[in-house]
């Protein structure tokens, strides 16, 4: 057929000649200009140009200065930031089942059954005790999610104490001085009794650190007192005290009226009540020690059952760092001599409650703590701390001398008695009669082992007469300090017994602070660790240790 | 005697110059030739030795006796024919009349050991006896290889000295060998002189000896041992017990301010979880405040392993078994300090 194309120009059209894409690699072209040739001209980079060190800019290095934009802390926040006492950690676990020190758990008989346990403090508590500062910033409270405390045998023992004293209307008055090793739990130990002691419906005084009040960082002035001798007051330090006691003691002073007349330097309204004069004084430094002494007389007087207001409940007064008020304070005179701590009207006042020189005569309990890490030196005060703690032991010690030579007088021979009992009691004693007892038991299984006669064993019995620490004569007394210190009964602070850190660090557990099981084994270790059970230690091994 | 001998010699030397073919070599002894050259006669005749008498003197060749005698040269007559030279060896002894110069003429002196012509004699003596007695003794039971007493043999040159001898160290190792070989034999069985033989040859101070006193528990139940770190050392007493530690009368959170410390302290009852089964009592002196408490460590270490040996591998594995030798170094001229040198200044 023919075509209008010829055969050639038929091919080509079927097949195109050239496409826009090649086909095969091997028909586009090894080298091409064109996209170079399109591309967008290149930028051109900074180079760095070469600087003459003698020319252009220099290095200067600014000085040192403070960021001067930081607004500065306000009068006292550092030192309240120093001083902030946390009680709450929301990252610890809530413990289930932590029983609350209740009214009703605080007999002496409901607490036995929480002894080695810990049990956790109800809000009320909590904000009476952070207004009276009985909540240290160095203790462990911001680990846990609420503020608890092991209960120990010292706090059972306290409990029924105060029970007691509560039972016995207004005739008891217990003092007495807590002692013994750094962090082992002296401070929460009068904590554990103002708690006690508020929930018992007492009147709960506190002197936070008897520090404050001796190393000369707070005003004082001089008085002089009837009898003609110098005192030195305190004002800001007593609003101070003041103000605590208000806050922690609202209720009850709310509902106690002035039982006689004061002489203030501004006139009272009619029927004043208690917390109302106490606010007073808090509030006007001016005015603080003349409240003072005039809470004091209202505190000191009977109660009155029968009328509306005049009722007085047991008082409570607690110190911590005793130590602070038994030797000469930072205070100097007019003749630049150190004023002693007795010498200050606050220390005098506490220190003659203590001594029992002033009566409470709606009974009460008056507890000092001693401080272990901050200790300063006062020897006096130290060693009527030793001899009155071996005074308490010394009736168990003649007691069992006179047993043994009862039984040696029937015994035919020193063998057949038994010196059981002098083993388990060397134990428990202070050092000082620790010595004397071990002295005597050597002679007395010597003369066992020997099998001698009764006689010798009975000559070693007269030969025995325990004798208290004796003060060096030739050292200076402080006879200030050793009155006080003749009639206060004084209790050592010893470590926890294995139940009670087992039952400390099933607490820690169960907060999550603690990530180990506890099993005997660890508690066994880090009882050991703790030194034989110190709380602190206990502590610090198994919370607060960082790996 | 020796006037034979320079006549003799004198004689040769003049029939050789005279005469070129009698020259020959120098003196030869006659035994050299399988055949006599010779007839009978003559002063070089060979004849047979005389018997050599012996005598019934035990101590006949006894190194205590003098081995050379001085004879008076005026009882000494020339006619003495070549039989027997050299000096007496050996007197006849006590009692016995002997006429010397008939015994000198006659004895035939031999060395009291063959080892006489070895280059070091006295070591081959002492290797051949070694070796009889191994010989003598080989088929005696041997303790179990690595149980052997340990001895610290004389050295080399300490055996060198004492025989006064050129020996080679694979000589002397040879003998070392016979000797290690000998005191393997089992002790219950080791002869007598085999022990004498040993003892020759062993230095004077054995260090093996001075083993340190093993540690007991007394009859009360205590085990007391002592450690040492740096300058510090501690005493201390381990008995069974709950768990309690006293150092120096005080508890350990008395002493020791520091965490690390009081485990460090007790971290053998740690390791092996025993703190609660035993109480701890020391006295540590010495030091600072950390090698006091190391020096405990290695101390409560060795008490309670004397109270359960198999702790061993387990205290080893802890780290409290051996003792840290390390000390302060002392301070050197030149330097600030033990390392520590002055500010380097160019010029």
């Amino acid at each position: 057929m023919s075509s209008s194309m010829c055969l050639r120009c038929l091919k080509r059209s079927l097949v195109p000649i050239e496409s826009s894409l090649p086909l095969t690699a091997g028909q586009r072209a090894a080298f091409s200009t064109s996209p170079s040739l399109a591309a967008n001209p290149p930028k051109k980079t900074a180079k760095p140009t070469k600087t003459n060190a003698r020319q252009g800019k220099t290095l200067k290095l600014t000085k040192n200065k403070r960021a001067a934009t930081t607004r500065p802390p306000a009068t006292g926040e550092r030192k309240a930031l120093r001083k902030r006492v946390v009680l709450s950690n929301t990252n610890a676990l809530d413990v289930p089942g932590l029983q609350d020190l209740t009214t009703d758990s605080v007999s002496g008989v409901k607490l036995r059954e929480l002894q080695d346990k810990v049990a956790g403090l109800g809000n009320d508590t909590v904000d009476a005790l952070r207004a009276l500062e009985a909540f240290k910033p160095t203790q462990g409270w911001s680990l846990f999610r609420r503020p608890a405390s092991l209960v120990r045998r010292e706090t059972v023992e306290l409990a029924e104490l105060l029970q007691a004293i509560q039972d016995s209307n207004g005739h008891q008055v217990e003092r007495r001085v807590v002692f013994g090793e750094k962090v082992g739990g002296k401070s929460v130990l009068l904590l554990q009794a103002m708690a006690m002691a508020y929930l018992k419906g007492w009147l709960v005084v506190h002197y936070p650190e008897a520090k404050d009040m001796t190393i000369a960082h707070t005003a004082y002035q001089p008085v002089t007192t009837a009898d003609g001798k110098t005192i030195y007051i305190q004002p800001q330090y007593t609003a101070h005290l003041l103000g605590n006691i208000a806050k922690a003691n609202r209720g009850l002073l709310s509902n106690m009226r002035l039982a006689g007349q004061h002489q203030l330097p501004v006139p009272l309204p009619p029927n004043c009540s208690l917390l109302r004069l106490v606010e007073l004084g808090a509030n006007d430094a001016d005015l603080a020690w003349p409240v003072w002494q005039a809470l004091w007389t209202e505190l000191t007087t009977p109660s009155q059952p029968e009328q509306e207001g005049l009722q007085r409940p047991p008082l409570f007064v607690g110190m911590d760092g005793v130590d602070f008020i038994m030797r000469d304070s930072a205070y100097l005179d007019s003749e630049a001599q150190p004023v002693h701590a007795h010498e200050l009207a606050l220390v005098r006042d506490y220190a003659d409650i203590l001594s029992g020189k002033t009566s409470l005569p709606n009974g009460g309990l008056v507890l000092a703590a001693t401080t272990g890490s901050n200790r300063p030196s006062a020897p006096t005060f130290h060693h009527y701390l030793n001899r009155n703690h071996a005074e308490a032991h010394l009736p168990t010690l003649v007691s069992l001398r006179d047993r043994l030579r009862a039984q040696a007088v029937d015994a035919h021979s020193a063998s057949d008695l038994n010196f059981a009992e002098l083993d388990s009691l060397l134990s428990t004693l202070p050092p000082s009669l620790a010595d004397q007892l071990h002295t005597f038991r050597r002679r007395a299984m010597a003369s066992q082992r020997s099998n001698a006669s009764v006689a010798k064993f009975l000559a070693a019995c007269d030969t025995f007469q325990p004798e208290l620490p004796h003060w060096d004569p030739y050292l200076a007394i402080d006879q200030r300090v050793a009155d006080v210190m003749g009639n206060v009964r004084v209790q050592k602070l010893q470590g926890l017994s294995k139940e009670e850190a087992r039952g400390v660090m099933e607490y820690y557990a169960q907060s999550g602070m603690l990530r180990h099981t506890v099993t005997d084994g660890l508690v066994s270790e880090k009882w050991t660790l703790a030194g034989n059970g110190i709380i602190g230690e206990l502590e610090k091994g198994a919370v607060r240790a960082r790996f | 005697m020796e006037y034979t001998l320079l006549r003799t010699g004198f004689r040769r030397a003049i029939v050789a110059c005279q005469n070129p073919a009698k020259r020959r070599v120098a003196v030869q002894p006659r035994r050299y030739f399988a055949t006599p050259v010779e007839s009978q006669g003559g002063p070089d005749e060979i004849r047979a030795a005389p018997p050599i008498r012996f005598q019934s003197d035990d101590n006949q060749f006894s190194q205590s006796r003098p081995r050379a005698e001085l004879i008076d040269n005026a009882n000494f007559s020339r006619g003495g024919r070549g039989g027997g030279r050299g000096r007496e060896a050996g007197g006849a002894g006590g009692g016995q009349e002997v006429d010397y110069r008939q015994l000198l003429r006659r004895i035939r002196i031999v060395p009291a050991s063959p080892s006489y012509f070895t280059a070091t004699p006295r070591y081959t003596d002492d290797l051949l006896h070694l070796s009889s007695l191994l010989r003598a003794h080989q088929v005696l039971p041997l303790l179990p290889p690595g149980q052997a007493p340990r001895v610290a043999w004389k050295t080399i040159d300490q055996y060198k000295t004492e025989l006064a001898e050129p020996i080679r160290s694979k000589s002397y190792n040879t003998l070392l060998q016979l000797l290690k070989r000998l005191n393997y034999i089992h002790p219950s069985l080791m002869p007598q002189e085999v022990t004498d033989a040993l003892e020759k040859y062993k230095r004077d101070v054995q260090p093996h000896l001075n083993v340190p006193n093993p540690i007991v528990v007394n009859e009360y139940g205590v085990a007391r041992a002592v450690g040492r770190r740096k300058s510090s050392s501690a005493q201390v007493y381990v008995v069974e017990g709950t768990g309690e530690c006293l150092i120096n009368g005080k508890s350990l959170t008395e002493y020791f301010g520091r965490l690390h410390d009081r485990e460090s302290a007790i971290w053998a009852l740690k390791a092996t979880q025993r703190i609660d089964k035993y109480n701890v009592w020391a006295l540590a002196s010495g030091g600072g405040t950390t090698g006091q408490a190391e020096a405990i460590t290695l101390g409560v270490a060795r008490a309670l392993m004397a109270h359960e040996p198999d702790l061993k591998p387990a205290l080893r594995r802890a780290g409290c078994v051996t003792r840290n030798p390390k000390r302060v170094e002392r301070k050197k001229p030149g330097k600030l300090k033990a390392r520590k040198m002055p500010a380097w200044v160019k010029r």
